[in-house]
């Protein structure tokens, strides 16, 4: 891959791009934003997201979806992807590997600054990779990294251990938090916990003011910033409501501009987008997709059967959860892969579709027919309560699971409880639960499933026990195959037989929301908008 | 407490000038030297309540930082002082507490009472604005309803009492929100204060005072209902008895009478519940502050349980506490001024 491919062309999301982009969607009254006219520039705008507040603005490792919304807007990525899929420079100008794949040479954009006025130095850029990604922020996909250095003033090289495949390494560069953070702000400090996570020095379009904690963060903008003559705003309100009522009636009451990452119920989407004043868009999730999982604890040894585990997903109407639980934002989950990944997902797949039939057969033919009280087995079923639809989608499932002879004991634990039950106590038959993945399967989707991915007390990683020696070495390669095609195709393999073992699958896949006031242009153009800069939006009069 | 009050008829102590504000000053030590026991057993009973809770912050903090090894976790352990016994923990809490030193919130990486002192005064401000609100509306209503008996008046008066008692408080406020803020644009749908407005200076304080109005009246509407009811089964009970009935016979006016004579007795029950209800106005705050965005210790606590960041939980609980004696001190105070007839015991 040529350094022509990633180079930058500024203002790539600009008006023209996203306009053009504009499309129908799957919702009835939505349509995501539509710069209309010249920008207007000055102004504040107020967001929000379905969420609440930070533990800190910035956690070098992540924190989860809420830190990365209010640190995005303030430190910037080498990469970013565009919403047709390809990757462009944010902070590198290009990046290519060498011939054996085994280190990237990354140029170094000239000309940026830190909000505090120093020079972003390619010093930045080594500290940045070597102590922040490799031991917080992409700890997991570093595995292979063996060093970083900078041979010149505007060059930076990684080198690994085995070949890596470029789509892995671009979309490193993307990572959610793999920021370019100051050194002289964070050299000799616990990264972890150095003050300066709660006012962040980076190089975005936003420079951050303050913090009410309890109520909003207030961003203003980066005179300095890189890209001439943006943002196009004067200011950026991060606002938290905790209550999605509360969020709609901010919304409807002109308080609060955008919302992103389903900010309010289903129900009130289409109330507020009747009005005529706002719109709501299921683009900008691409590169982060949820879904809601079904997994089968291996240790439980009627799950150690292949026909059971497949019995359970065919017992389960996934259409029924999409309708019914989500209102209709979600489709039924075929693939470890989701439907919206455009270089990986392939419906050429076992299908678990609903079929009671075949599910009852199934069992049968596993050695578990219905006993004289019409049960033929038991098994405990935990729905994680973080989300409160998991709990109601449990629900759904004892009755499905009863009906096929299964009895179920239900349990809806809250967040910290259903972390321990499912990942370090193993205290569950089957668990219904939640992923984000981006396009890059491996490692985010992968340790689901590979033996490697069994880490006790080890969050979100392999916590059913699935061990196949197939599996590990289809992902092993998956890894380190360079051709583009041959790796889809590995990538493929690997689907499929997941799917046919099942011991972990959506049931269905989320369809998140913005919902943004007319007024607000030029957004939900960035296929992972939640963590994206916000640099070109604005508001119209 | 208001609970112990020695009765009135029951042989009363009587305590006139300086003996009154001897007696008052024994009253605070008494209550002080009572709290000593009191605040040890809510930190002893919370501590272990919350280690009980199944999960612990450490297990969130790694799935939330998606840290994967065992030794950096092993670490974290023993940085935290996970690995010490539990009775270690509450008595290393209970010693630093001593110290005033209410612990450190490592998920916020702040000191505790730094992240709750940042949240206190907005929780203070909607407790005292709501009761304030409740003892107000709850008297004039309950006395209305008290001389009006048996009328219209004393109807409307209990249809709305019963409408407010039975209104959940997250309901009752989004009520308000659609009704004031979005359909009539009167009033700001949440916060504290208008983001980017005055910081300090009068019109900070109206703006205050805007944003308070409606977490107010969603707060302090459902104990409203409650001293009304009590003020005015108070209030005819008051009125039956002999010195009333002596002061009519003096040829007082009405409305003498009832102010001057039923009223100032009639407050003794209300005041009595006012104390006991100081904890549950600042439970129901936790609610009224998610509705409104109302930047106080109630989202603090919801944030804390659910992260079981122990430290700030457990700040907020003693922190919490102390308010709650502080207000049933000052309502034992005020019933002894009330009724000068009798000395707390």
């Amino acid at each position: 891959m040529g350094n022509d491919r990633y180079r930058v062309t500024r203002r790539q999301f600009g008006v023209g791009v996203f306009g053009a982009g504009v499309v129908a969607t799957s919702l009835a009254g939505v349509a995501p934003s539509r710069a209309q006219g010249s920008p207007k520039r000055g102004g504040t705008l107020v967001a929000t997201w379905g969420g609440g507040e930070p533990q800190a603005c910035y956690v070098p490792a992540g924190g989860g979806s809420s830190p990365t919304f209010s640190s995005s807007k303030l430190f910037e990525r080498l990469g970013s992807r565009t919403m047709d899929g390809k990757f462009q420079g944010e902070l590198a100008e290009s990046w290519k590997p060498s011939a054996d794949f085994k280190s990237y040479t990354i140029k170094i954009r000239k000309g940026v600054k830190f909000h505090d006025g120093k020079d972003m130095t390619t010093d930045d850029v080594v500290y940045s990779i070597g102590e922040i990604w490799k031991k917080y922020s992409a700890a997991s996909a570093l595995t292979d990294f063996s060093g970083v250095e900078a041979p010149d003033a505007d060059t930076v090289v990684m080198t690994f251990s085995k070949p890596i495949p470029e789509f892995f390494f671009s979309s490193l560069l993307c990572g959610n938090v793999n920021y370019i953070v100051p050194k002289h702000v964070y050299a000799g400090s616990d990264p972890v916990t150095n003050p300066a996570n709660n006012a962040p020095i980076g190089t975005g379009p936003w420079k951050f003011k303050e913090w009410v904690r309890g109520s909003h963060f207030e961003y203003v903008k980066n005179d300095a910033y890189w890209r001439k003559d943006m943002p196009y705003m004067d200011r950026l309100i991060i606002r938290y409501v905790r209550d999605p009522a509360g969020r709609a009636a901010a919304m409807e009451a002109g308080d609060i501009h955008i919302g992103v990452f389903n900010p309010v119920a289903p129900p009130d989407i289409k109330r507020l987008t009747g009005t005529g004043k706002f719109v709501a868009t299921p683009k900008g999730y691409e590169e982060s997709v949820w879904s809601t999982t079904l997994e089968c604890n291996m240790r439980n040894p009627v799950f150690a059967k292949r026909e059971v585990r497949q019995a359970m997903f065919h017992a389960v109407d996934r259409s029924f959860i999409a309708k019914t639980v989500y209102y209709g934002y979600a489709r039924p989950g075929t693939s470890p892969i989701y439907s919206p990944n455009k270089e990986f997902f392939t419906s050429d797949t076992y299908k678990t579709g609903f079929d009671p039939k075949k599910a009852a057969a199934l069992l049968d033919a596993a050695g578990f027919p219905k006993k004289a009280d019409g049960k033929r087995f038991a098994v405990n079923l935990l729905a994680a309560g973080w989300f409160t639809e998991n709990g109601k989608i449990g629900a759904y499932v004892k009755q499905a699971l009863e009906d096929a002879g299964i009895a179920v004991n239900l349990s809806v634990p809250d967040r910290p409880t259903s972390i321990k039950r499912i990942y370090t106590d193993y205290d569950f038959d089957m668990a219904i639960s939640n992923q984000a993945n981006p396009s890059e399967p491996v490692p985010s989707t992968t340790q689901y499933f590979t033996t490697d991915g069994i880490k006790k007390g080890v969050p979100f990683r392999n916590a059913n026990g699935y061990s196949n020696p197939e599996v590990d070495a289809l992902v092993e390669k998956i890894k380190v195959e360079t051709d583009s095609a041959k790796r889809k195709e590995l990538v493929f393999q690997f689907e499929k037989i997941i799917t046919v073992e099942a011991p972990l699958l959506p049931l269905v896949e989320l369809e998140s929301i913005t919902v943004a006031s007319t007024k607000v242009q030029n957004h939900s153009n960035d296929p992972n908008y939640l963590a994206a800069s916000w640099y070109d939006i604005w508001l119209a009069s | 407490m208001a609970g112990e009050l020695a009765s009135p008829t029951a042989s009363p102590r009587i305590t006139r000038g300086s003996s009154r504000r001897v007696a008052a000053f024994r009253l605070l030590r008494r209550r002080l030297i009572q709290a000593v026991p009191l605040m040890l057993g809510v930190v002893v009973i919370n501590f272990v309540l919350i280690q009980l809770a199944p999960g612990s912050f450490l297990e969130l903090m790694t799935a939330e930082n998606q840290v994967s090894d065992p030794a950096t976790i092993a670490l974290l352990r023993k940085t935290y002082g996970l690995d010490d016994p539990v009775w270690l923990q509450l008595l290393k809490y209970i010693w630093a507490l001593m110290r005033f030193d209410f612990g450190f919130s490592y998920r916020q990486n702040i000191p505790v009472i730094d992240a709750i002192s940042v949240h206190l005064p907005a929780t203070l401000l909607l407790m005292i604005s709501s009761i304030t609100l409740a003892l107000a509306v709850g008297i004039a209503a309950g006395v209305v309803a008290s001389m009006k008996v048996r009328t219209f008046w004393d109807t409307l008066v209990s249809v709305v009492a019963m409408f407010f008692f039975a209104a959940p408080g997250f309901w009752l406020g989004i009520m308000l929100i659609v009704l004031f803020s979005v359909k009539l644009g009167w009033l700001p749908v949440g916060g504290m204060a208008t983001i980017g407005g005055a910081s300090s200076g009068f019109t900070a304080v109206l703006d205050i005072l805007h944003h308070l109005l409606l977490p107010t009246l969603a707060l302090g509407l459902f104990y409203a209902a409650i001293y009304t009811r009590v003020m005015r089964s108070s209030m005819l009970e008051v009125a039956q008895l002999d010195f009333v009935r002596t002061a009519r016979a003096k040829g007082l006016s009405r409305n003498r009478v009832t102010i001057s004579h039923v009223l100032r007795n009639a407050l003794l029950p209300v005041v009595t519940i006012l104390g006991v209800q100081m904890g549950t106005v600042l439970a129901g705050s936790v609610v009224i502050e998610s509705v409104f965005s109302w930047p106080g210790v109630g989202s603090l606590l919801f944030d804390s349980v659910s992260s079981r960041n122990y430290p700030v939980v457990l700040g907020i609980m003693v922190l919490g506490s102390l308010v709650v004696i502080a207000a049933n001190i000052a309502v034992d105070l005020v019933y002894m001024w009330l009724d000068p007839r009798i000395e707390i015991r």
